[in-house]
């Protein structure tokens, strides 16, 4: 039907704007303007900001050039920070398969392991990996191990939620054809579903650590083990330059793990 | 009218698209061209509005260069040329009109265009468009809610909402059943006959070919092999070009000559 | 007729499998062995765990009060989260542009890609604790810079492969029709973009309440300082307040930031880019060409 043959049709009126658009928009000022205010929020205007982060700039030249003769003393807390990192991500991946089977409603026994073994991973993932670390310092004192616990923690978090909600969507093919020769829930799981999201797993195992890493390097600055310690004591006594070898280090592992990460996800997968 | 002198164009990888093209289009010509993948006919076209630099040669468009532009008059020259897509190439999130004033971006100015606020006298050029495609009473729906040709349609009034002088259309009908794609030819005919604006457009479907092209130019690996009008072009002649025998996909088929 | 003659396949090397998990045992093994942990401790683990969960929330009668002040300090936390997002977000969207190859040249986006790199490698409360807070002291501020400087990072890198994804009709359309680059960048980029972008700021936003809520450990201002000064003076009553003020604002903020994300996405096309936004982890894990 080309307009040479139909009626020309009469302009559409421009429909009614929605108010989804402006109605953000105002939601976004007002609670900037609350999250900024001398009242209510942090008191946070532009000059403000401006003139504290030239006053401060004076200080970023005390970071330059690094302390170099401090790394030998660093060697040893960053390979502690490592070690904390491997430790946890290993026990933590490893008891994530079992609890993400749990925590999906396609592997999960009943409804109510189902529910509750969400619930708990929302909240646990809820709270920041330093509010274990702390919990487990208060409770075992300073050292690497309440450090590995709080990571192995939230690292059982990460996982087991990103796995359930991979296996909340595999093929149920498979599921059936493990059912229909007899097999128990546990051989199914075994053969049919983890087969499915294994290349995924071995994706997020290799995120938690990442994770694991970044966040051993911080866990020390409140007791718990790693580099962090260094980090207090550095800063409590000003030495900014030395404090500067310890981010260049960091930096650098960090870099690394991701470069390893890469490497070995395109192997295994 | 367009002249191309020698035009070549030699990719990065080193495939030489066009090979000495020499070429006259009037103005108010419908032109097809047709010829195999790879043959040269998307570089040609894209070659006209300066998409595609030349390697060596020159187009001229009413004897201004197209390679000698400059990137602000390079914009000018494409502004007057409106040019339709295989793939619709709409901003498939907006309104049909939205994306139709995409054809009014070069006139109104780049601070109306980034923030929207288009003129009162663009906007009536965008509908006017769309009523000349017949589908006007889709303005406001978003475009991706679209069949296939009435995208295209979309695309069409893009084209026209820049009150071009050429238009350029890349198989335009290549992503369309038979029925739609037929509808699609003979709005562009009609634009053609009715604002007298020259048409250049790409097919792959030869039986399309005959029944719309004034003329048509075949292209092979790159170079010019053919140059007559629609009722001249028949089977050897398709089949030269092409340097191979014809199959089933070289014609749309069901009712060809339904114009 | 039988089919005769077609021998078993050999079964394909695993060599660099092999050498893959190796390596892997080995660095497990070394960490294992050598830690400096005090294993003997662990036992009194669940203990100790016991009393210090009583301690927090099972107190006969709890100062009530101090629930209000819990929630302003989480206020204060939220707070520090909203604008960290929104600088990072400011900073990151014009070097996302510049950091996408198919924007600027190859050689560029990369430089810009290393950068945001760089940023995103250190965690945020280095940040804070190394840069901002002896520049601007303690308090709330260096909390919200560093967050926004780290934030930049991520935020950047996530926009940068959400531009690199486009369709590049439209643009093609834009350019075609005599568009300018603002023009080309407004109607052709934009709108393919936009939603998704946004949804990662939103995404951001959540992760950064987790962080703010941890700079308070090092005196970055919100809820981490009160919290770490209860457990260091071991009053865990108000801990344990803290801890519950911190999960319940943590999960309705997630809650109604996974709905504002999904209704985002949804008003987008259809395509399996909806997973990505519910599992934004993802788009983190996606490989980078480093």
């Amino acid at each position: 039907m080309t307009a040479a043959s139909a009626p020309p049709s009469a302009r559409p009126r421009r429909p009614a704007r929605s108010l989804a658009g402006p109605l953000a928009l105002v939601a976004f000022a007002a609670i900037t303007w609350w999250a900024s205010s001398e009242e209510f929020g942090l008191g946070f205007d532009i000059p403000r900001l401006l003139t504290n982060l030239t006053r401060g700039a004076g200080i970023l030249a005390e970071f330059w050039p690094p302390d170099f003769s401090v790394l030998p003393r660093t060697v040893g807390p960053m390979l502690e920070t490592i070690q904390m990192a491997i430790i946890a991500s290993l026990i933590g991946c490893l008891a994530a398969l079992p609890i993400a089977f749990l925590a999906s409603r396609v592997t999960s026994p009943n409804f109510a392991t189902y529910l509750v073994d969400r619930s708990v991973l929302s909240v646990v993932r809820a709270l920041p990996d330093v509010l274990y670390a702390l919990i487990f310092v208060a409770a075992l004192g300073i050292g690497p191990l309440p450090g590995i616990l709080a990571l192995i923690l939230f690292n059982i978090a990460v996982v087991a939620k990103l796995l359930s909600e991979t296996v909340d969507g595999v093929d149920a093919g498979p599921i059936e054809a493990a059912r229909a020769t007899g097999a128990n829930r546990l051989l199914t799981v075994r053969w049919a579903v983890l087969p499915q999201v294994l290349p995924n797993y071995v994706a997020y195992s290799l995120y938690a650590f990442e994770l694991n890493i970044r966040a051993s390097a911080v866990l020390g600055i409140v007791g718990a083990g790693g580099i962090g310690n260094l980090i207090n004591e550095f800063r409590r006594f000003f030495q900014y330059d030395a404090l500067m070898v310890v981010v260049l280090e960091i930096l650098v592992l960090v870099i690394i793990v991701e470069w390893i990460s890469i490497w070995i996800r395109r192997r295994l997968v | 009218m367009i002249r191309f002198t020698n035009a070549s164009v030699v990719y990065p990888g080193g495939v030489h698209a066009l090979k000495n093209v020499t070429l006259e289009i009037p103005d108010g010509q419908m032109m097809v061209i047709v010829g195999l993948s790879g043959a040269g006919k998307s570089t040609l076209i894209r070659a006209i509005n300066g998409l595609v630099p030349l390697s060596d040669g020159d187009i001229t468009i009413d004897d201004v260069s197209v390679r000698k532009a400059g990137p602000k008059k390079l914009r000018e020259i494409r502004s007057k040329i409106g040019m339709i897509f295989q793939t619709f190439n709409l901003v498939n999130r907006t309104t049909v009109l939205n994306n139709v004033l995409m054809g009014r971006l070069h006139g109104a100015g780049t601070m109306r265009s980034v923030l929207g606020w288009y003129k009162a006298e663009d906007v009536e050029i965008a509908m006017q468009a769309l009523e000349r495609v017949g589908i006007v009473e889709k303005a406001y729906v978003r475009a991706s809610n679209l069949s296939g040709g009435q995208q295209q349609r979309v695309g069409i009034a893009r084209a026209l909402a820049q009150q071009p002088k050429i238009i350029l259309a890349d198989e335009p009908v290549a992503s369309l059943d038979p029925p739609t794609s037929h509808v699609v030819m003979r709005d562009l005919q009609r634009i053609n006959r009715e604002l007298n604006m020259t048409t250049i457009i790409n097919l792959h479907f030869l039986d399309l070919a005959k029944v719309y092209g004034e003329r048509i130019i075949g292209m092979r690996a790159g170079e010019l092999v053919y140059d007559g009008t629609g009722a001249q072009a028949d089977e050897n002649v398709f089949r030269d070009i092409y340097g191979r025998s014809l199959t089933a996909d070289d014609v749309m088929g069901e009712a060809a000559a339904a114009g | 007729m039988t089919a005769r003659g077609t021998s078993r396949p050999a079964r394909p090397s695993q060599r660099t499998k092999h050498i893959a998990t190796a390596l892997v045992v080995l660095a497990v093994a070394w960490a294992v062995l050598t830690v400096d942990v005090r294993i003997e401790r662990l036992p009194r683990l669940p203990g100790q765990l016991a009393n210090i969960f009583s301690e927090m929330f099972l107190r006969p009668s709890p100062e009530w009060e101090y629930f209000g002040r819990a929630f302003g300090y989480m206020m204060e936390s939220v707070q520090i989260a909203w604008l960290g997002t929104i600088i990072g977000a400011f900073l990151s969207l014009p070097l996302a542009f510049f950091g996408a190859k198919n924007i600027t040249s190859p050689l560029v986006s990369n430089i810009i890609r290393q950068l945001l790199n760089a940023i995103r490698a250190i965690p945020e409360i280095l940040v804070a604790v190394v840069v901002f807070i002896p520049m601007v002291g303690l308090g709330a501020y260096p909390g919200m810079l560093a967050i926004g400087v780290h934030s930049v990072g991520t935020l950047g890198k996530l926009a940068a492969e959400v531009i690199e994804g486009i369709n590049p009709g439209p643009v093609e359309a834009a350019r075609a029709a005599g568009g300018n680059p603002l023009q080309i960048q407004r109607w052709g980029v934009l709108p393919q973009v936009l939603p998704e972008i946004v949804a990662f700021w939103l995404y951001r936003f959540e992760i950064n309440i987790r962080a703010s809520a941890i700079l308070g450990a090092v005196g970055a201002g919100g809820v981490g300082e009160a919290l770490v000064q209860s457990l260091v003076y071991r009053r865990y009553e108000r801990a344990g307040m803290l801890i519950i003020v911190i999960i319940v604002v943590t999960i309705l903020i997630d809650t109604a930031s996974g709905w504002l994300r999904r209704r985002i996405i949804e008003g987008g096309d259809r395509p399996s880019k909806a997973s990505v936004s519910e599992q934004p982890e993802l788009a983190e894990l996606r490989e980078e060409s480093v």
